[in-house]
């Protein structure tokens, strides 16, 4: 065993119970590891309440004390956060027309719209358990929306052809145009579902949510739209999520600069 | 002072109802708040305490905290683990406490070396205290390390209360680790060359 094994021993085991024997050998033999277990086993200093402290907040709790129901199911918020998605896409592309599903060939169409249903998916799910503090998070949601763009730009830039275009920056911007209203559309219920909830960064749910907005209106420009030039559909339509994850992030920078360290007052119950 | 296996071993045992006192709190039961408030609040400010190492602003950061727990406690979901959801709120507290605090006072701390009030709260053994070896890592650092000593959280727990994976939970306790060896290693030097006990 060598000191990189004696961290992983120590790593996850309560200091209560006993090291493994090959863990006590390098003990015995390593002055450094020998100094960082003993050092984890000192004493805690005891921390204990002011009894005023503690009466102050039981007394306030206890005043305003009401029964509340606990939150939906996760499923009931995902289906909720999916059922916005889809119910925005639609409702775009019923108005605008779905030209590119009849110019796209069947591989592009179900690549694309599938790593879209995809990332929107992983970030409903990371989204419900941002709402609830504690969860358990498979990916980390700091690193999912990168994830999910960079995964969607690859897709995109594989399956489609990159070829020069005239009046570029034109045709993107009208897209860009088209699909921001529709990113907006859907972050107003996505809102409203979030507040079920508590956020408690809310830079990294602002960011999330505004990339899942901004995806519902990539989507229903990946359908409607017949340009299917590379460069198009990255700035053009994922261009909708890129901005909407960004504004996203900047609502949470501002919602986060406004969270003052507040006392607790007998009137905040 | 109380040995940390004891305390780690008292905190333990009794956190095995807190999810049955929690369910009861969403229920309004009087019972519950207090109970959970005693509970918890030990190892709240334990937690507060190693980050922040002033009884004063620790005092303040755990009535905030309740106050957050209270204004959000139907985000707990019945069965769920109980620690991990209150950490994840206390943390956030501690954030924002720290950010308040920064704004008042704009000084640094040198994280290289061990801070200077070490020599003032050595425990017998010639080591360090636990807060102050604590104080001497990187934030993130600071805060897995004391969720698994203080507040006897499992990797699991901690990785819930950070948002974070297992993996990278474990990533930082193992950094953590190497970097109190390093600093262990050069006072202990230190100590010697000193006659320091």
């Amino acid at each position: 065993m060598n000191c990189r094994d004696m961290n992983h021993a120590l790593i996850g085991r309560s200091m209560a119970s006993p090291l493994p024997s090959e863990a006590e050998d390098h003990l015995r033999t390593c002055a450094r590891c020998r100094l960082l277990a003993g050092a984890l086993r000192l004493p805690v200093a005891e921390a204990r309440p002011s009894p005023a402290s503690l009466r102050r907040i039981e007394t306030g709790i206890a005043a305003g004390l009401r029964p509340v129901h606990p939150m939906g199911s996760k499923n009931c918020l995902l289906a909720a956060f999916v059922a916005t998605f889809i119910a925005t896409v639609a409702l775009s592309v019923y108005r605008m027309g779905a030209f590119a599903i009849a110019v796209m060939t069947p591989l592009q169409t179900s690549l694309t719209l599938g790593s879209l249903a995809v990332g929107t998916g992983l970030l409903a799910y990371s989204l419900v358990n941002q709402m609830v503090p504690g969860s358990r998070h498979r990916i980390s949601p700091r690193l999912l929306p990168l994830g999910a763009a960079i995964s969607l730009v690859i897709v995109i830039a594989v399956l489609f052809h990159f070829q020069h275009e005239r009046n570029f920056w034109a045709k993107s911007w009208a897209c860009i145009r088209a699909g921001m209203p529709i990113g907006a559309l859907a972050a107003v219920p996505l809102w409203f579902v979030l507040r079920r909830g508590t956020i408690l960064w809310p830079t990294m749910t602002g960011a999330a949510t505004g990339l899942l907005a901004g995806l519902a209106g990539a989507t229903a420009l990946e359908i409607h739209c017949p340009n299917l030039e590379a460069c198009h559909i990255l700035v053009g339509h994922l261009g909708v999520a890129a901005l909407g994850a960004v504004t996203g992030l900047l609502i949470g920078v501002a919602a986060e600069r406004g969270l003052p360290g507040r006392r607790l007052n007998d009137s905040d119950y | 002072m109380r040995s940390g296996l004891q305390e780690n071993s008292v905190a333990q045992r009794s956190f095995v109802d807190l999810d049955h006192w929690m369910e009861r709190y969403q229920q309004a039961d009087p019972a519950a708040p207090a109970t959970l408030i005693a509970a918890l609040s030990p190892a709240l400010l334990c937690f507060f305490r190693s980050q922040q190492a002033n009884r004063e602003h620790a005092d303040d950061l755990l009535q905030d905290t309740w106050l957050r727990i209270h204004r959000v406690r139907h985000t707990y979901r019945p069965g769920e683990p109980v620690l991990p959801w209150v950490y994840a709120i206390a943390r956030r507290a501690g954030v924002d406490g720290y950010r308040k605090t920064r704004r008042i006072a704009a000084h640094e701390i040198a994280m290289e070396a061990l801070p200077a009030r070490f020599a003032q709260s050595e425990p017998p053994n010639g080591l360090p205290a636990f807060e102050d070896l604590v104080a001497a890592l990187p934030e993130a650092q600071q805060e897995v390390i004391t969720m698994l000593k203080v507040g006897g959280l499992s990797l699991e727990e901690v990785a819930r209360a950070t948002s974070s994976t297992v993996g990278a939970v474990k990533q930082k306790a193992h950094r953590a680790y190497e970097r109190l060896r390093k600093l262990l290693h050069t006072y202990a030097e230190d100590n010697v060359a000193g006659g320091a006990p």
